[in-house]
């Protein structure tokens, strides 16, 4: 029987290092929830859960064998490919060369309310699939967490309690945090996103390659920064050459 | 079937939006894993790909921008 002593250290570890994974698969998910709605956003999280369940149900044994660096590489390139056409878009929205909010006329006839129907439900499965990877890889870290804390005889149970502590505290912090979220402006959030998307993408590909960043996951929120400040930067220069640019009606 | 069918078709159409984006982005992948490889990184390798993608960015949006001005000005 494992006693309290024993256990609190490794409920403790296991909640702050699997925290650390939560939020940043959760920023993600609550990211895909404001811009395209829950709908998208809980279907990728339970498929992803779903599949892990599996996974740790069937491989579990073998689980720690899992190349996580291939499976970093891979959803870190697809992150950043969704990240950085997101926040090009935005970036050209924000400067003016592209219109804000151009899906409205097409909503005016059927016709063309059926293609915005059509574009929408790619959105919307695009937007589960990253929501989807999102959880699946942080996921699978969760469990490599929980298997690294919990090695020893009597231990697996309080890591995974730590675990489940973390997940189920950023979901109540998230589910506060949407409403809020829910009044910002459509494009300043796909902007923000793209910039979280983009953030995370370089820092998982780094990471799948074999060259992670020095401050390691604090690197993230860094890296966040600079895709917005130079998305901001690129908007400014935009709105600049468009100012030059002959005049159009 | 279908699923896998979707996933790569909507892969295939976000890959193909802007060409030179996510070209430009593979290529940047490719080349820290190249001087990775080659041992002309080290360390640097990660900010190297950080600052990489951004200029590939840049050069994305640089060009969309001067082809909504050309569309714009033959309207």
């Amino acid at each position: 029987m494992t006693s309290l002593a024993t256990a609190l250290p490794i409920i403790a570890a296991a909640f702050l290092a699997s925290a650390v994974e939560v939020i940043e698969a959760f920023t993600i998910v609550l990211a895909v929830s404001v811009v395209r709605g829950p709908r998208p956003a809980i279907l990728g999280t339970a498929a992803a859960l779903i599949v892990l369940v599996l996974a740790v149900a069937i491989v579990g044994p073998v689980l720690a064998g899992v190349p996580i660096r291939g499976l970093q590489m891979t959803i870190g390139v697809l992150l950043l490919l969704f990240g950085l056409g997101w926040l090009r878009k935005a970036v050209l929205r924000a400067g003016g060369a592209l219109p804000l909010h151009d899906e409205a006329a097409a909503f005016a006839k059927e016709s063309a309310a059926l293609r915005a129907r059509a574009g929408a439900a790619a959105a919307d499965w695009s937007a589960g699939m990253t929501a989807f990877q999102a959880v699946l890889l942080e996921g699978v870290e969760v469990v490599f967490i929980v298997l690294a804390v919990g090695a020893r005889p009597g231990l697996l149970a309080p890591a995974a309690i730590g675990a489940a502590l973390a997940c189920v505290m950023v979901l109540a912090a998230g589910l506060l945090a949407r409403r809020p979220l829910a009044r910002i402006p459509e494009n300043t959030l796909k902007f923000i996103v793209g910039g979280l998307l983009s953030g995370f993408g370089v820092f998982w590909s780094a990471e799948g390659l074999g060259a992670p960043f020095p401050l390691g996951d604090l690197a993230i929120p860094a890296l966040i920064a600079v895709f917005l400040a130079a998305g901001l930067i690129m908007a400014m220069a935009i709105r600049r050459r468009l100012a030059r640019a002959p005049a159009w009606t | 079937m279908d699923v896998i069918r979707a996933f790569l078709a909507e892969l295939w159409k976000m890959f193909a939006a802007d060409l030179l984006l996510s070209l430009g982005a593979l290529a940047c992948l490719g080349g820290v894993a190249l001087g990775l490889h080659a041992h002309w990184l080290g360390a640097a390798a990660p900010i190297v790909l950080a600052a990489a993608v951004l200029i590939v960015l840049a050069a994305a949006v640089a060009r969309s921008t001067v082809v909504e001005i050309r569309k714009r000005s033959d309207r």
